[in-house]
């Protein structure tokens, strides 16, 4: 087989390391002389213990173990939790922050024990084996009912029932008031079940320490320098200026790598300790076990409508499963997420929520593509559909009554959101006539006629996209070696931002893209920047480029005026062109002004403030499924989306397919189920774990519907998560669709076969 | 024991313990990282090489196993070039973190030799072994699928 060169280049800057095997994963580099590390990972669910490591200690090749007494004597904290929020009354949440390795007592399987550090990882993976551990074990609770059941078992001692807040948001008397007046009201609970974020690169850790500058050296993927240092520094207790994060190529991170784990901070303390470098490389069985879990959310949505069938008012009852330990995101989630968009797009008077935030014996839950947004669309979804069916109305319809009118906004929702702008109503219409709509009838029947169940789902979700916690977005540019450097703190992992933040510098000041260069990392301690979560570094730090490309051409105005003579105003600046108000003939362009010798070290930092952006869209499914089998097929899919202004249209729809299969998965089979019994995971790898593979989705149509924001200088929406959002109540609706028929009005994801096997096998009809 | 093999067309003699994983040969002993470890179950693909010229999982295959036998890495699929292969991902978008690419690449590579023309529901079925969690395979069929047309063009 010959190797052709093509003259085409590569679509993005990235894929050249990428497609060749030289990119730089955190396994992929490493130090001379590296240790390794291997975690001892308790197999019980709930237990005190006591543990004797003198073997482990004296196993071939062992150099160190580090267990509770070493990170209490180190002064180290427990995990971070990032957001705290307090009951209607004032109430304080109980915060249980995981401990670093456990002291006395475990309360999920694969909770850290102790850290083995030897010669090679097999030498630490056999010590680890001969730890001798004495249990006592304890009832376990992994649900909601029995984690409240009056006697449960509690996990923690200051956690009564198992709670750690109650949290409400809206005018509950409103919406009461909304129910009682109403002329029809439905209900629908919506179980978003606990899933596996599994990015495709194994978490994993090294770290060095240069005794000369004191530094500690962690290199780790990551989706934010900053508040990982942040992390550390709250763990350690060690001062941030005595801390280095390295990131280069990251594989995958949907919301898991936004955090400071144990494995972090004991190698932190191995390589200070030893003064060795040491590396820590989770295995795919371990990082189940270990990585955050995401969703755990139960939502259920009550709508009050009035004769006409008018929104009166919308009130969700959660359960937001923590894990075992507040971490990270969890509260977040069960909070904010879960309430910033509770109306979804629709004309709510009356909204309100209460979540239930309680502790299992499982792994503890963070943020997972969406952190509760996608699972708040569907729940809203849902409920607009059921409640359609249930009143006979048409959902279509429903839906285009209550939109909230692109004369309506800004609308601020009944708590407290403002909806920039929005074109509902022209955005499904898109999605209708791409999907065919007319011709639903005619489908249906050809499906029957061949013995299948045909549904079809429509969805219209809205996302509130990531404000950032910090209060701007900072960037370098510099001119260096005949191009533009750009510096920011923003990393990447998988969202092609070295080839967008080009785009737009190549839009703004016509410079062709290969003459720049994306950098993102800690480039000294001046920048600040946000995390890439919530899918905002493309707005976020793409509005800071924005702006820093207009300094750099007012940097430029009094080198202009100079030259031609003339007042500084009477240069004029357009499309990245120096323009002499009167004379035509004089004229500089930024790339001629960036070849000049005067150029070159020219450095200027570009800075925007950019809040939450609402993307939203229109996402329609079609499913065939056979009654004999259970097996579904999704025979069609279409999205129309408006994610604002669009910066690379081809990555935009990358960022949907992934999105939408990610809900597909869960859709279908992914599910991370744990004994009640015994508290054990048994969906514990790739092998009894569902991932969606190829050919899930094979039939795809987008439509973009730009309606540009004003909220930031770029005019883009969030785009990342969106494909979640849309994905899981247009499929829920469909396959509800094709079942409803046989009397099924509700059912829980996942559909798997043997779910809906049971489902239309059930006697229901 | 002692191992010989050709590694991206340059012989390799190695002194290696009898476990030891092909992929474990490749990456910790040849220092060629770009063949990834995504999994422990042999599921995710990340870890595909050829031994021989056929695709397999290295991390389900001894190092003794090829004892003597054609390794070709990713690092060696371009070595002359990028091979269209590897174009066609970059072009049609069929990438994201790149994590699992040179595992689907490889694969991928393979199933043309063995169905040079193959259909869009023999490229999913063919990918079946490769997990890719961010680009949701759509651009990844399209890929296969235009590299086919591409390496047709090319032979033609």
């Amino acid at each position: 087989m010959s190797a052709v060169l093509s003259p085409q280049p590569l679509l993005r800057k990235e894929d050249q390391r990428l497609i060749t095997g030289t990119g730089q994963f955190t396994s992929d580099t490493w130090e001379q002389g590296t240790l390794h590390a291997a975690v001892v990972r308790t197999d019980h669910a709930h237990a005190r213990f006591r543990a004797d490591w003198s073997k482990v200690r004296q196993a071939p090749g062992v150099r160190a173990v580090l267990t509770a007494q070493d990170v209490a004597a180190a002064g180290f904290s427990g995990l971070v939790n990032s957001a705290t929020v307090e009951g209607p009354l004032g109430q304080p949440q109980v915060v249980c922050r995981m401990p670093v390795l456990a002291d006395s007592k475990v309360l999920y399987v694969g909770q850290p024990m102790a850290m083995v550090i030897a010669d090679t990882a097999e030498l630490a993976a056999n010590a680890a084996e001969l730890a001798e551990i004495d249990y006592e074990t304890l009832p376990c609770v992994v649900t909601f009912e029995d984690a409240t059941a009056a006697g449960a078992i509690q996990l923690h001692e200051a956690a009564a029932g198992n709670t750690s807040v109650v949290f409400e948001n809206g005018d509950r008397a409103a919406v009461d008031a909304a129910f009682a007046r109403a002329a029809m009201t439905s209900n629908v609970k919506v179980v978003s079940q606990r899933l596996i974020p599994a990015p495709m690169e194994p978490r994993a850790v090294q770290a060095w320490h240069d005794a000369a500058t004191g530094l500690t050296h962690v290199r780790t993927p990551t989706q934010g320098l900053l508040s990982m240092l942040g992390m550390f520094t709250a763990i350690t207790g060690w001062a941030a200026d005595s801390i280095r994060v390295h990131t280069q190529d990251v594989g995958g991170s949907f919301g898991l790598r936004g955090t400071a784990t144990s494995e972090h901070v004991l190698l932190m303390l191995a390589a200070r300790t030893l003064n060795q470098p040491v590396r820590w490389i989770g295995s795919r069985s371990e990082t189940f076990l270990s990585d955050w879990h995401g969703r755990a959310l139960t939502l259920h949505g009550h709508i009050a409508l009035d004769a006409q069938g008018r929104i009166l008012a919308i009130r969700f009852d959660n359960q937001v499963d923590a894990g075992a330990f507040n971490v990270y995101f969890s509260t977040h989630i069960g909070a904010r997420n879960l309430a910033v968009t509770m109306g979804g797009v629709y004309k709510v008077p009356a909204l309100h929520m209460r979540s239930h935030i309680f502790f299992t014996n499982t792994v503890p839950v963070s943020a997972y593509r969406g952190a509760g947004r996608p699972d708040l669309a569907y729940a809203i979804e849902r409920l607009v559909d059921h409640a359609a069916h249930e009143h006979g109305l048409d959902p279509v319809a429903l839906r285009r009554l209550n939109f909230i009118a692109p004369a309506d906004f800004p609308y601020t929702t009944a708590n407290g959101t403002v909806y920039d702008d929005g074109q509902f109503e022209r955005v499904m219409d898109c999605a209708l006539a791409d999907s065919d709509s007319a011709g639903v009838d005619q489908r249906r029947e050809r499906a029957r006629s061949r013995g299948r169940l045909f549904g079809r789902g429509l969805a219209y979700y809205l996302e509130s996209s990531g404000s950032g916690a910090a209060a701007k977005d900072q960037v370098r540019g510099r001119i260096e070696g005949g191009g533009l450097t750009l510096h920011a703190i923003s990393g990447a992992s998988g969202q092609g931002h070295e080839t967008s933040f080009a785009h737009i510098v190549e839009r703004e000041l016509s410079l062709p893209s290969q003459r720049i260069r994306f950098v993102a990392g800690e480039v000294g301690r001046d920048l600040v920047g946000n995390s890439t979560g919530g899918s905002r570094t493309l707005y976020g730090l793409g509005s800071a480029i924005v702006n820093l490309c207009s300094q750099f051409m007012e940097h430029g105005r009094p080198q202009m005026a100079q030259r031609w003579g003339c007042l500084p105003e009477q240069v004029l600046i357009k499309g990245g062109r120096w323009l002499h108000a009167s004379d035509v003939s004089l004229h500089m362009s930024f790339q001629a002004w960036l070849d000049q010798a005067g150029a070159e070290g020219v450095e200027l930092i570009g800075q925007a403030s950019s809040g939450a952006t609402f993307p939203n869209g229109c996402h329609v499914a079609e499913v065939e499924i056979d009654p004999q089998t259970g097996v579904c097929d999704l025979v069609g899919y279409w999205a129309a989306d408006d994610m604002g202004e669009v910066i690379s249209p081809k990555q935009l729809v990358g960022q949907v397919h992934g999105g939408v299969v990610q809900g597909l998965g869960q859709a279908f089979g992914e599910h991370a189920v744990y004994d009640r019994e015994t508290g054990q995971l048994l969906s514990g790898s790739f092998m009894d774990y569902f991932m969606p593979r190829a050919g899930i989705l094979h039939s795809f149509h987008h439509h973009s519907v730009p309606v540009p924001t004003k909220l930031n200088i770029l005019g883009a929406k969030g785009v990342g998560e969106s494909g979640c959002s849309g994905s899981l109540p247009a499929l829920a609706n469909a396959v509800i669709d094709a079942l409803r028929p046989l009397g099924v009005t509700q059912a829980d994801m996942p559909f798997s076969p043997a779910r809906l096997w049971d489902l239309i096998h059930s006697g229901r009809h | 024991m002692l191992i010989n093999l050709t590694l991206n067309g340059t012989l390799r003699t190695l002194d290696v313990p009898d476990h030891t994983l092909l992929v474990n040969v490749i990456r910790d002993h040849c220092g060629l990282t770009g063949t990834h470890v995504g999994c422990d179950t042999s599921q995710c693909g990340c870890c595909t090489v050829h031994l021989d010229g056929r695709a397999v999982k290295s991390c389900s295959v001894l190092a003794a196993q090829a004892d003597g036998g054609q390794v070709l890495t990713i690092e060696g699929l371009g070595q002359a070039g990028l091979h269209p292969m590897q174009e066609a991902f970059s072009r049609c978008h069929g990438l994201q973190c790149g994590f699992c690419t040179p595992g689907m690449i490889m694969a991928s590579v393979d199933l043309l030799r063995e169905l040079p023309q193959p259909t869009r529901e023999q490229i999913e079925e063919g990918l079946e072994g490769n997990l890719c969690r961010c680009t949701g395979y759509v651009n990844i069929v399209e890929a296969v699928h235009e590299a086919a047309q591409l390496m047709r063009g090319s032979q033609a």
